[in-house]
Protein backbone atom coordinates (compact mmCIF):
# COMPACT_ATOMS: atom_id res chain seq x y z
CA UNK A 1 0.00 0.00 0.00
CA UNK A 2 2.71 2.39 -0.46
CA UNK A 3 2.81 5.31 -2.85
CA UNK A 4 5.73 6.41 -4.43
CA UNK A 5 6.24 9.88 -3.55
CA UNK A 6 9.72 9.83 -4.98
CA UNK A 7 7.94 11.17 -8.21
CA UNK A 8 6.55 14.38 -6.68
CA UNK A 9 8.38 17.59 -6.70
CA UNK A 10 8.28 19.40 -3.15
CA UNK A 11 8.18 23.04 -3.49
CA UNK A 12 7.64 25.34 -0.61
CA UNK A 13 6.03 28.28 -1.10
CA UNK A 14 7.81 31.10 -1.18
CA UNK A 15 7.81 35.11 -1.59
CA UNK A 16 9.00 36.11 -4.88
CA UNK A 17 12.03 37.85 -4.83
CA UNK A 18 10.05 41.01 -5.89
CA UNK A 19 8.16 41.31 -3.12
CA UNK A 20 10.83 41.39 -0.08
CA UNK A 21 13.22 44.05 0.26
CA UNK A 22 13.99 47.23 -1.24
CA UNK A 23 12.29 46.15 -4.54
CA UNK A 24 9.05 47.59 -3.62
CA UNK A 25 9.73 50.90 -2.09
CA UNK A 26 12.55 51.29 -5.48
CA UNK A 27 9.95 50.41 -7.80
CA UNK A 28 6.62 52.88 -5.99
CA UNK A 29 9.06 55.90 -5.70
CA UNK A 30 10.26 55.09 -9.74
CA UNK A 31 6.62 54.81 -10.87
CA UNK A 32 5.98 58.39 -9.47
CA UNK A 33 9.51 59.56 -10.38
CA UNK A 34 10.39 58.04 -13.85
CA UNK A 35 6.78 60.17 -15.45
CA UNK A 36 8.61 63.64 -13.64
CA UNK A 37 12.28 62.93 -14.89
CA UNK A 38 10.95 61.82 -18.20
CA UNK A 39 8.58 65.39 -18.28
CA UNK A 40 11.51 67.74 -17.06
CA UNK A 41 13.81 66.04 -19.95
CA UNK A 42 11.42 66.53 -22.64
CA UNK A 43 10.24 69.73 -21.65
CA UNK A 44 13.72 70.57 -21.49
CA UNK A 45 15.01 69.65 -24.77
CA UNK A 46 11.57 70.76 -26.58
CA UNK A 47 10.18 67.90 -27.12
CA UNK A 48 7.01 68.88 -25.85
CA UNK A 49 5.32 71.90 -25.99
CA UNK A 50 7.03 73.94 -22.92
CA UNK A 51 4.28 76.71 -22.49
CA UNK A 52 1.34 73.87 -21.93
CA UNK A 53 3.71 71.38 -20.08
CA UNK A 54 6.09 73.07 -18.55
CA UNK A 55 9.36 71.10 -16.58
CA UNK A 56 8.24 70.01 -13.21
CA UNK A 57 11.04 71.59 -11.75
CA UNK A 58 9.77 75.37 -13.02
CA UNK A 59 6.37 74.73 -11.38
CA UNK A 60 8.02 73.93 -8.07
CA UNK A 61 9.79 77.25 -8.27
CA UNK A 62 6.64 79.10 -8.87
CA UNK A 63 4.92 77.72 -5.66
CA UNK A 64 7.70 78.13 -3.54
CA UNK A 65 8.25 82.04 -4.90
CA UNK A 66 4.49 82.44 -4.75
CA UNK A 67 4.57 80.74 -0.95
CA UNK A 68 7.26 83.12 -0.04
CA UNK A 69 7.44 87.30 0.73
CA UNK A 70 8.07 87.61 -3.02
CA UNK A 71 4.53 86.10 -4.54
CA UNK A 72 1.73 88.29 -5.75
CA UNK A 73 0.14 88.76 -3.64
CA UNK A 74 3.16 88.07 -0.72
CA UNK A 75 2.77 84.40 0.72
CA UNK A 76 -0.14 83.96 -1.52
CA UNK A 77 -0.22 80.00 -1.56
CA UNK A 78 -0.53 80.13 2.08
CA UNK A 79 -3.29 82.22 1.78
CA UNK A 80 -5.16 80.25 -0.80
CA UNK A 81 -4.50 77.42 1.85
CA UNK A 82 -5.69 78.79 4.95
CA UNK A 83 -9.00 80.33 3.00
CA UNK A 84 -9.69 76.98 1.50
CA UNK A 85 -9.25 74.94 4.58
CA UNK A 86 -10.95 77.68 6.61
CA UNK A 87 -14.02 76.64 4.47
CA UNK A 88 -13.86 72.86 4.67
CA UNK A 89 -13.38 72.92 8.86
CA UNK A 90 -16.46 75.64 9.24
CA UNK A 91 -18.60 73.50 6.50
CA UNK A 92 -17.24 70.21 7.98
CA UNK A 93 -18.24 71.01 11.11
CA UNK A 94 -22.08 72.66 10.38
CA UNK A 95 -22.40 69.26 8.41
CA UNK A 96 -21.17 67.14 11.33
CA UNK A 97 -23.11 68.90 14.12
CA UNK A 98 -26.35 69.64 12.19
CA UNK A 99 -26.75 66.38 10.77
CA UNK A 100 -25.47 64.29 14.11
CA UNK A 101 -29.06 66.17 15.49
CA UNK A 102 -30.84 65.68 12.31
CA UNK A 103 -29.79 61.63 12.66
CA UNK A 104 -30.41 61.49 16.17
CA UNK A 105 -33.79 62.56 15.57
CA UNK A 106 -34.77 60.62 12.50
CA UNK A 107 -33.49 57.83 14.18
CA UNK A 108 -35.31 57.71 17.65
CA UNK A 109 -38.38 59.42 16.38
CA UNK A 110 -40.41 57.00 14.28
CA UNK A 111 -43.06 59.95 13.93
CA UNK A 112 -39.95 61.95 12.61
CA UNK A 113 -38.43 59.95 10.07
CA UNK A 114 -42.16 59.19 8.67
CA UNK A 115 -42.52 63.10 7.69
CA UNK A 116 -38.90 63.62 6.75
CA UNK A 117 -37.24 60.90 5.07
CA UNK A 118 -39.18 61.43 2.14
CA UNK A 119 -38.21 64.73 2.10
CA UNK A 120 -34.23 64.12 2.74
CA UNK A 121 -34.61 61.19 0.39
CA UNK A 122 -35.52 63.62 -2.71
CA UNK A 123 -33.20 66.21 -2.10
CA UNK A 124 -30.01 63.67 -1.52
CA UNK A 125 -29.72 62.86 -5.09
CA UNK A 126 -29.29 66.12 -5.98
CA UNK A 127 -25.72 67.23 -6.87
CA UNK A 128 -24.39 69.04 -4.62
CA UNK A 129 -22.80 71.84 -6.90
CA UNK A 130 -26.46 72.37 -8.74
CA UNK A 131 -27.22 74.14 -5.57
CA UNK A 132 -24.32 76.64 -6.17
CA UNK A 133 -25.95 78.89 -9.14
CA UNK A 134 -29.17 79.47 -6.38
CA UNK A 135 -26.79 80.01 -3.49
CA UNK A 136 -24.73 82.65 -5.69
CA UNK A 137 -27.84 84.49 -6.24
CA UNK A 138 -29.09 84.38 -2.63
CA UNK A 139 -26.10 85.39 -1.43
CA UNK A 140 -23.67 86.75 -3.65
CA UNK A 141 -19.68 85.36 -4.21
CA UNK A 142 -18.97 84.97 -0.74
CA UNK A 143 -17.38 82.92 1.86
CA UNK A 144 -21.01 81.52 2.95
CA UNK A 145 -21.31 80.18 -0.54
CA UNK A 146 -18.51 78.06 -0.56
CA UNK A 147 -19.30 77.32 3.19
CA UNK A 148 -23.06 76.08 2.31
CA UNK A 149 -21.56 73.80 -0.50
CA UNK A 150 -19.18 72.00 1.49
CA UNK A 151 -22.09 71.58 4.29
CA UNK A 152 -24.47 70.19 1.71
CA UNK A 153 -21.94 67.61 0.66
CA UNK A 154 -21.70 66.33 3.70
CA UNK A 155 -24.51 66.43 5.47
CA UNK A 156 -26.88 64.35 4.06
CA UNK A 157 -23.82 61.52 4.34
CA UNK A 158 -23.85 62.24 8.27
CA UNK A 159 -27.80 62.22 8.40
CA UNK A 160 -28.16 58.97 6.95
CA UNK A 161 -24.64 57.13 8.72
CA UNK A 162 -26.21 58.17 12.01
CA UNK A 163 -29.72 57.44 11.60
CA UNK A 164 -28.75 53.84 10.46
CA UNK A 165 -25.76 53.69 13.57
CA UNK A 166 -28.60 54.40 16.37
CA UNK A 167 -30.47 51.67 14.56
CA UNK A 168 -28.16 49.31 15.41
CA UNK A 169 -28.10 50.91 18.68
CA UNK A 170 -29.19 48.19 21.59
CA UNK A 171 -32.72 49.40 22.68
CA UNK A 172 -31.72 47.91 26.08
CA UNK A 173 -29.68 50.46 26.78
CA UNK A 174 -31.66 53.05 26.48
CA UNK A 175 -34.46 51.33 28.48
CA UNK A 176 -31.47 50.62 31.12
CA UNK A 177 -30.82 54.69 30.70
CA UNK A 178 -34.89 55.85 31.15
CA UNK A 179 -35.11 53.16 33.68
CA UNK A 180 -32.96 54.83 36.12
CA UNK A 181 -34.35 58.57 35.64
CA UNK A 182 -31.72 59.80 33.15
CA UNK A 183 -32.87 63.06 31.49
CA UNK A 184 -32.66 63.48 27.65
CA UNK A 185 -29.54 65.35 28.21
CA UNK A 186 -27.69 62.29 29.79
CA UNK A 187 -29.41 60.19 27.56
CA UNK A 188 -27.98 61.90 24.74
CA UNK A 189 -24.40 62.58 26.02
CA UNK A 190 -24.20 59.44 27.50
CA UNK A 191 -25.44 56.82 25.61
CA UNK A 192 -26.67 57.93 22.27
CA UNK A 193 -23.05 59.41 21.83
CA UNK A 194 -20.95 56.69 22.56
CA UNK A 195 -23.08 54.11 21.15
CA UNK A 196 -22.98 56.25 17.55
CA UNK A 197 -19.22 57.42 18.43
CA UNK A 198 -17.88 54.99 15.19
CA UNK A 199 -20.84 55.64 12.89
CA UNK A 200 -19.87 59.57 13.53
CA UNK A 201 -16.36 58.74 13.03
CA UNK A 202 -17.07 57.03 9.35
CA UNK A 203 -19.75 59.59 8.83
CA UNK A 204 -16.72 62.16 9.09
CA UNK A 205 -14.19 60.03 7.04
CA UNK A 206 -16.73 59.99 4.26
CA UNK A 207 -17.93 62.89 4.27
CA UNK A 208 -14.63 65.13 4.24
CA UNK A 209 -13.78 63.31 0.90
CA UNK A 210 -17.47 64.59 -0.90
CA UNK A 211 -16.97 67.97 0.89
CA UNK A 212 -12.97 68.19 -0.12
CA UNK A 213 -14.46 67.43 -3.80
CA UNK A 214 -17.55 70.04 -3.62
CA UNK A 215 -14.92 72.65 -2.07
CA UNK A 216 -12.85 72.91 -4.91
CA UNK A 217 -15.38 72.83 -7.26
CA UNK A 218 -17.25 75.90 -5.71
CA UNK A 219 -14.19 77.68 -4.92
CA UNK A 220 -14.04 77.62 -9.22
CA UNK A 221 -17.44 78.62 -9.22
CA UNK A 222 -18.17 80.94 -6.36
CA UNK A 223 -14.96 82.30 -4.69
CA UNK A 224 -13.76 85.67 -5.46
CA UNK A 225 -10.10 86.52 -4.23
CA UNK A 226 -8.36 83.40 -2.09
CA UNK A 227 -8.79 79.23 -1.93
CA UNK A 228 -7.12 76.53 -3.74
CA UNK A 229 -9.76 75.55 -6.41
CA UNK A 230 -10.21 80.06 -6.94
CA UNK A 231 -6.40 79.87 -7.65
CA UNK A 232 -6.53 77.33 -10.58
CA UNK A 233 -9.70 78.39 -12.02
CA UNK A 234 -8.30 82.33 -12.08
CA UNK A 235 -4.73 81.07 -13.59
CA UNK A 236 -6.55 78.70 -16.82
CA UNK A 237 -8.10 82.56 -17.18
CA UNK A 238 -4.94 83.46 -17.82
CA UNK A 239 -3.04 80.95 -19.21
CA UNK A 240 -0.82 80.75 -16.29
CA UNK A 241 -0.41 76.44 -16.37
CA UNK A 242 2.51 76.25 -14.32
CA UNK A 243 0.10 77.75 -11.29
CA UNK A 244 -2.67 75.56 -12.16
CA UNK A 245 -0.29 72.58 -12.21
CA UNK A 246 1.38 73.30 -8.52
CA UNK A 247 -2.34 74.05 -7.54
CA UNK A 248 -3.69 70.43 -8.40
CA UNK A 249 -0.25 68.68 -7.09
CA UNK A 250 -1.22 71.26 -3.65
CA UNK A 251 -4.54 69.65 -3.86
CA UNK A 252 -3.43 66.40 -4.38
CA UNK A 253 -1.17 66.33 -1.13
CA UNK A 254 -3.75 68.18 0.55
CA UNK A 255 -6.46 65.51 0.09
CA UNK A 256 -4.38 62.74 0.52
CA UNK A 257 -3.17 64.23 3.79
CA UNK A 258 -6.91 64.82 4.88
CA UNK A 259 -8.19 61.55 3.73
CA UNK A 260 -5.82 59.19 4.88
CA UNK A 261 -3.43 60.75 7.49
CA UNK A 262 -5.58 63.06 9.76
CA UNK A 263 -9.13 61.20 9.37
CA UNK A 264 -6.98 58.02 9.53
CA UNK A 265 -5.04 59.51 12.73
CA UNK A 266 -8.80 60.45 14.37
CA UNK A 267 -9.84 56.72 13.79
CA UNK A 268 -7.01 54.90 14.96
CA UNK A 269 -6.78 57.17 17.99
CA UNK A 270 -10.70 56.18 18.70
CA UNK A 271 -12.52 53.50 17.18
CA UNK A 272 -9.59 51.06 16.64
CA UNK A 273 -7.95 52.05 20.03
CA UNK A 274 -11.25 51.15 21.77
CA UNK A 275 -12.09 48.25 20.00
CA UNK A 276 -15.72 49.20 18.93
CA UNK A 277 -14.86 47.91 15.41
CA UNK A 278 -14.25 44.23 16.31
CA UNK A 279 -17.38 44.32 18.79
CA UNK A 280 -19.51 44.74 15.87
CA UNK B 1 -43.48 19.42 -7.16
CA UNK B 2 -44.33 17.03 -4.01
CA UNK B 3 -45.63 19.72 -2.27
CA UNK B 4 -47.92 21.21 -5.03
CA UNK B 5 -50.59 23.08 -4.36
CA UNK B 6 -54.05 20.94 -3.73
CA UNK B 7 -56.50 22.37 -6.15
CA UNK B 8 -55.86 24.88 -8.60
CA UNK B 9 -59.11 27.40 -7.90
CA UNK B 10 -58.03 28.15 -4.60
CA UNK B 11 -54.73 28.75 -5.19
CA UNK B 12 -56.09 31.29 -7.96
CA UNK B 13 -57.84 33.04 -5.34
CA UNK B 14 -55.39 33.22 -3.08
CA UNK B 15 -52.83 34.04 -5.05
CA UNK B 16 -54.86 36.60 -6.10
CA UNK B 17 -55.97 37.71 -2.54
CA UNK B 18 -51.97 37.99 -2.38
CA UNK B 19 -51.76 40.32 -5.10
CA UNK B 20 -54.53 42.60 -4.03
CA UNK B 21 -52.50 42.99 -0.69
CA UNK B 22 -49.34 43.39 -1.94
CA UNK B 23 -50.47 46.06 -3.83
CA UNK B 24 -52.77 47.77 -1.43
CA UNK B 25 -49.35 48.11 0.69
CA UNK B 26 -47.12 49.33 -1.98
CA UNK B 27 -49.60 51.82 -2.58
CA UNK B 28 -50.44 52.77 0.98
CA UNK B 29 -46.39 53.03 1.47
CA UNK B 30 -46.08 55.08 -1.81
CA UNK B 31 -48.93 57.31 -0.34
CA UNK B 32 -47.22 57.29 3.00
CA UNK B 33 -43.43 58.21 1.38
CA UNK B 34 -45.10 61.00 -1.07
CA UNK B 35 -47.45 62.68 1.34
CA UNK B 36 -44.93 64.78 3.56
CA UNK B 37 -43.37 65.94 0.22
CA UNK B 38 -46.95 67.14 -0.94
CA UNK B 39 -47.08 69.18 2.45
CA UNK B 40 -43.79 70.69 2.11
CA UNK B 41 -44.80 71.90 -1.14
CA UNK B 42 -47.86 73.54 -0.03
CA UNK B 43 -46.26 75.31 2.60
CA UNK B 44 -43.52 76.35 -0.19
CA UNK B 45 -46.31 77.28 -2.07
CA UNK B 46 -48.30 79.11 0.20
CA UNK B 47 -45.53 80.76 2.25
CA UNK B 48 -44.45 82.36 -1.73
CA UNK B 49 -47.87 83.43 -2.67
CA UNK B 50 -48.13 85.14 0.76
CA UNK B 51 -45.10 87.05 -0.07
CA UNK B 52 -43.57 85.66 2.97
CA UNK B 53 -40.89 84.51 0.71
CA UNK B 54 -38.86 87.20 -1.99
CA UNK B 55 -40.41 84.89 -5.05
CA UNK B 56 -37.16 86.60 -7.27
CA UNK B 57 -35.41 84.23 -5.10
CA UNK B 58 -37.59 81.16 -4.35
CA UNK B 59 -40.29 81.04 -6.67
CA UNK B 60 -42.92 78.73 -5.82
CA UNK B 61 -42.98 75.31 -7.33
CA UNK B 62 -46.22 76.03 -9.65
CA UNK B 63 -44.31 78.90 -11.00
CA UNK B 64 -41.49 75.86 -11.48
CA UNK B 65 -43.83 73.23 -12.75
CA UNK B 66 -44.96 75.97 -15.46
CA UNK B 67 -41.56 76.75 -16.69
CA UNK B 68 -40.64 73.38 -16.73
CA UNK B 69 -43.84 72.93 -19.31
CA UNK B 70 -42.53 75.97 -21.19
CA UNK B 71 -39.25 74.51 -21.77
CA UNK B 72 -39.99 71.17 -22.28
CA UNK B 73 -42.29 72.60 -25.20
CA UNK B 74 -44.70 69.21 -25.73
CA UNK B 75 -45.92 70.00 -28.71
CA UNK B 76 -42.74 70.33 -30.03
CA UNK B 77 -40.70 67.66 -28.47
CA UNK B 78 -37.97 67.80 -31.75
CA UNK B 79 -37.40 71.56 -30.61
CA UNK B 80 -37.55 71.20 -27.26
CA UNK B 81 -35.08 73.16 -25.34
CA UNK B 82 -34.97 71.08 -21.75
CA UNK B 83 -35.03 67.78 -24.08
CA UNK B 84 -31.94 69.03 -25.97
CA UNK B 85 -30.22 69.86 -23.08
CA UNK B 86 -31.08 66.49 -21.41
CA UNK B 87 -29.66 64.63 -24.12
CA UNK B 88 -26.55 66.54 -24.61
CA UNK B 89 -25.86 66.16 -21.33
CA UNK B 90 -26.18 62.35 -20.96
CA UNK B 91 -24.28 62.05 -23.92
CA UNK B 92 -21.73 63.23 -22.23
CA UNK B 93 -21.92 61.53 -19.10
CA UNK B 94 -22.60 58.32 -20.97
CA UNK B 95 -19.43 58.70 -23.23
CA UNK B 96 -17.55 59.73 -20.73
CA UNK B 97 -18.73 56.51 -18.39
CA UNK B 98 -18.03 54.01 -21.25
CA UNK B 99 -14.84 55.27 -21.72
CA UNK B 100 -13.97 55.28 -18.03
CA UNK B 101 -14.81 51.60 -17.85
CA UNK B 102 -13.17 50.02 -20.96
CA UNK B 103 -9.94 51.69 -19.42
CA UNK B 104 -10.66 51.28 -16.11
CA UNK B 105 -11.77 47.25 -15.67
CA UNK B 106 -9.19 45.91 -17.42
CA UNK B 107 -6.50 48.09 -15.49
CA UNK B 108 -8.48 47.20 -12.31
CA UNK B 109 -8.51 42.95 -13.07
CA UNK B 110 -4.72 43.50 -13.43
CA UNK B 111 -3.65 45.31 -10.81
CA UNK B 112 -6.14 42.98 -8.65
CA UNK B 113 -4.79 39.62 -9.73
CA UNK B 114 -1.09 40.75 -10.29
CA UNK B 115 0.34 41.83 -6.38
CA UNK B 116 3.50 43.24 -7.30
CA UNK B 117 2.12 45.44 -9.62
CA UNK B 118 -0.76 46.48 -7.14
CA UNK B 119 1.68 47.26 -4.43
CA UNK B 120 4.06 49.17 -6.81
CA UNK B 121 0.99 51.03 -7.68
CA UNK B 122 -0.54 51.44 -4.66
CA UNK B 123 1.29 55.09 -3.62
CA UNK B 124 0.39 57.15 -6.72
CA UNK B 125 -3.89 55.36 -6.40
CA UNK B 126 -3.92 56.36 -3.11
CA UNK B 127 -2.63 59.65 -4.14
CA UNK B 128 -4.95 60.29 -7.17
CA UNK B 129 -8.03 59.32 -5.80
CA UNK B 130 -8.63 61.64 -3.55
CA UNK B 131 -8.03 64.34 -6.16
CA UNK B 132 -11.20 65.83 -7.09
CA UNK B 133 -11.72 65.44 -11.11
CA UNK B 134 -12.80 68.93 -11.41
CA UNK B 135 -9.33 70.23 -10.49
CA UNK B 136 -8.34 68.72 -13.68
CA UNK B 137 -10.70 70.82 -15.62
CA UNK B 138 -8.28 74.06 -15.75
CA UNK B 139 -5.88 72.34 -17.09
CA UNK B 140 -8.25 70.78 -19.78
CA UNK B 141 -9.12 74.09 -20.34
CA UNK B 142 -6.27 75.46 -21.37
CA UNK B 143 -4.83 72.28 -23.51
CA UNK B 144 -8.36 71.59 -25.04
CA UNK B 145 -10.49 75.24 -24.34
CA UNK B 146 -14.37 74.87 -23.88
CA UNK B 147 -16.10 72.25 -25.27
CA UNK B 148 -16.93 68.64 -25.30
CA UNK B 149 -13.83 67.51 -24.62
CA UNK B 150 -12.84 69.01 -21.83
CA UNK B 151 -16.43 68.35 -20.32
CA UNK B 152 -15.97 64.41 -21.00
CA UNK B 153 -12.40 64.38 -19.70
CA UNK B 154 -13.25 65.23 -16.46
CA UNK B 155 -15.86 63.48 -16.68
CA UNK B 156 -13.85 60.33 -17.47
CA UNK B 157 -11.42 60.92 -14.59
CA UNK B 158 -14.09 61.21 -12.14
CA UNK B 159 -15.64 57.81 -13.00
CA UNK B 160 -12.22 56.16 -13.59
CA UNK B 161 -10.94 56.11 -10.22
CA UNK B 162 -13.74 54.71 -8.67
CA UNK B 163 -14.58 51.81 -11.21
CA UNK B 164 -10.66 50.87 -10.96
CA UNK B 165 -10.70 50.37 -7.36
CA UNK B 166 -13.67 49.02 -6.25
CA UNK B 167 -12.80 46.22 -9.43
CA UNK B 168 -9.39 46.03 -7.85
CA UNK B 169 -10.98 45.10 -4.39
CA UNK B 170 -13.50 43.01 -5.68
CA UNK B 171 -10.31 41.04 -7.56
CA UNK B 172 -8.74 40.73 -4.41
CA UNK B 173 -11.41 39.53 -2.24
CA UNK B 174 -12.07 36.58 -4.13
CA UNK B 175 -9.10 34.43 -2.47
CA UNK B 176 -6.38 31.92 -3.74
CA UNK B 177 -8.28 29.12 -2.82
CA UNK B 178 -11.25 29.26 -4.68
CA UNK B 179 -8.36 30.46 -8.21
CA UNK B 180 -5.81 27.09 -6.57
CA UNK B 181 -8.78 24.77 -7.31
CA UNK B 182 -10.61 25.78 -10.16
CA UNK B 183 -6.70 25.62 -11.83
CA UNK B 184 -5.54 22.10 -10.27
CA UNK B 185 -9.11 21.12 -11.51
CA UNK B 186 -7.98 21.70 -14.99
CA UNK B 187 -10.00 24.60 -16.31
CA UNK B 188 -8.44 27.24 -19.13
CA UNK B 189 -7.63 30.65 -18.50
CA UNK B 190 -10.93 31.66 -19.98
CA UNK B 191 -12.82 29.51 -17.61
CA UNK B 192 -11.39 31.23 -14.67
CA UNK B 193 -12.28 34.44 -15.69
CA UNK B 194 -15.49 33.44 -16.77
CA UNK B 195 -16.69 31.34 -13.83
CA UNK B 196 -14.51 32.54 -11.04
CA UNK B 197 -13.12 36.01 -11.56
CA UNK B 198 -16.37 37.69 -13.25
CA UNK B 199 -18.60 36.20 -10.63
CA UNK B 200 -16.84 36.93 -7.68
CA UNK B 201 -15.86 40.55 -8.30
CA UNK B 202 -18.84 41.15 -9.93
CA UNK B 203 -20.84 42.65 -6.64
CA UNK B 204 -18.05 45.07 -5.98
CA UNK B 205 -17.45 45.56 -9.58
CA UNK B 206 -21.00 46.65 -10.11
CA UNK B 207 -21.30 49.29 -6.55
CA UNK B 208 -18.09 50.64 -8.18
CA UNK B 209 -20.01 51.52 -11.68
CA UNK B 210 -22.74 52.53 -9.89
CA UNK B 211 -20.33 54.93 -7.97
CA UNK B 212 -18.45 55.94 -11.14
CA UNK B 213 -22.01 56.55 -12.52
CA UNK B 214 -22.99 58.65 -9.66
CA UNK B 215 -19.30 60.79 -9.97
CA UNK B 216 -19.59 60.84 -13.52
CA UNK B 217 -23.13 62.97 -13.07
CA UNK B 218 -22.04 64.87 -10.46
CA UNK B 219 -18.65 65.98 -11.86
CA UNK B 220 -20.97 66.91 -15.05
CA UNK B 221 -22.44 69.83 -13.65
CA UNK B 222 -19.51 71.27 -12.42
CA UNK B 223 -17.47 70.72 -15.42
CA UNK B 224 -20.67 71.72 -17.55
CA UNK B 225 -21.10 75.07 -15.27
CA UNK B 226 -17.32 75.55 -16.33
CA UNK B 227 -16.72 74.66 -19.84
CA UNK B 228 -19.97 74.10 -21.76
CA UNK B 229 -20.46 75.85 -24.37
CA UNK B 230 -24.21 75.82 -25.78
CA UNK B 231 -25.84 73.42 -23.96
CA UNK B 232 -26.36 70.98 -21.08
CA UNK B 233 -28.31 70.56 -17.67
CA UNK B 234 -25.23 72.72 -15.74
CA UNK B 235 -24.76 75.01 -18.90
CA UNK B 236 -28.59 75.81 -18.34
CA UNK B 237 -28.72 76.08 -14.66
CA UNK B 238 -25.31 78.39 -14.64
CA UNK B 239 -26.60 80.53 -17.83
CA UNK B 240 -30.26 81.42 -15.81
CA UNK B 241 -28.11 82.69 -13.08
CA UNK B 242 -26.92 85.49 -15.46
CA UNK B 243 -30.03 86.39 -16.35
CA UNK B 244 -31.77 86.11 -13.17
CA UNK B 245 -34.06 83.41 -14.26
CA UNK B 246 -34.38 81.47 -10.42
CA UNK B 247 -37.03 78.66 -11.97
CA UNK B 248 -35.54 77.73 -14.82
CA UNK B 249 -32.30 77.00 -12.29
CA UNK B 250 -34.65 74.83 -10.05
CA UNK B 251 -36.19 73.12 -13.13
CA UNK B 252 -32.44 72.16 -14.15
CA UNK B 253 -31.95 70.74 -10.46
CA UNK B 254 -35.34 69.00 -10.51
CA UNK B 255 -34.01 67.34 -13.64
CA UNK B 256 -30.69 66.39 -12.64
CA UNK B 257 -32.04 65.07 -9.48
CA UNK B 258 -34.58 62.84 -11.43
CA UNK B 259 -31.98 61.51 -13.75
CA UNK B 260 -29.61 60.31 -11.73
CA UNK B 261 -32.39 58.89 -9.24
CA UNK B 262 -33.29 56.73 -12.48
CA UNK B 263 -30.18 55.87 -13.61
CA UNK B 264 -29.14 54.78 -10.14
CA UNK B 265 -32.47 52.69 -8.99
CA UNK B 266 -33.61 51.82 -12.47
CA UNK B 267 -30.17 50.80 -14.34
CA UNK B 268 -28.02 49.53 -11.92
CA UNK B 269 -31.02 48.24 -9.34
CA UNK B 270 -32.14 45.95 -12.44
CA UNK B 271 -28.50 45.19 -13.13
CA UNK B 272 -28.03 44.04 -9.78
CA UNK B 273 -31.26 42.53 -9.89
CA UNK B 274 -30.48 40.48 -12.70
CA UNK B 275 -26.31 39.14 -11.76
CA UNK B 276 -26.01 39.55 -8.26
CA UNK B 277 -29.22 38.39 -6.72
CA UNK B 278 -29.14 35.40 -9.03
CA UNK B 279 -25.87 34.21 -8.65
CA UNK B 280 -25.41 34.79 -4.74
CA UNK B 281 -29.14 33.47 -4.33
CA UNK B 282 -30.16 35.67 -1.42
CA UNK B 283 -30.13 39.53 -1.37
CA UNK B 284 -26.81 40.28 -0.06
CA UNK B 285 -24.41 41.96 -1.67
CA UNK B 286 -20.97 43.07 -0.55
CA UNK B 287 -21.77 46.90 -0.31
CA UNK B 288 -18.92 47.97 2.26
CA UNK B 289 -16.60 49.64 -0.09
Amino acid sequence: MSVDTSGIRLQRYTRSPASSGLAIPMARIALILVPLVAWEVCSRLGLINGFLFPAPSAILNKLWVQSGPNGNPPYAILWHVADSMLRLLSGLSLAVIIGTLLGVGLGMSQRARLVFQPIISILMPVPTLAWTPVLLLVMGIDNRTTILVVFLAAVFEMIYIVASGIEMLNVKMLWVAWSMGASRRQVFWRVIIPGIFPCLITGTRLGTGYAWRALIAAEMLAASSYGLGFMIYDASEYMNIGVIYGGVMMIAALGYLLENVLVGKIEAATIEKWGVLNER
Amino acid sequence: MSNATPSAPFAGVADEQRLRSILYRGAASAFLFALPIIVFLLIWETTVRLGWINATILPSPSNIARRAWVLLDPADPAKSILLTHIVVSLWRALSSFALACVLAIPMGLFLGLNRTAYLIASPLLSLLLPLPAVAWAPIFLVIFGQGDITIIAVCFLGAFFPILYSTIQGVRAIGRHSLWVVRSMGASRFDIFRRVLLPGALPALISGLKLGMAHSWRTLVAAEMLAALTHGLGFMIFAARSYMDVSTMFVGIVCLALIGLLIERGVFGSLEALTIHRWHGNGKVGSHR
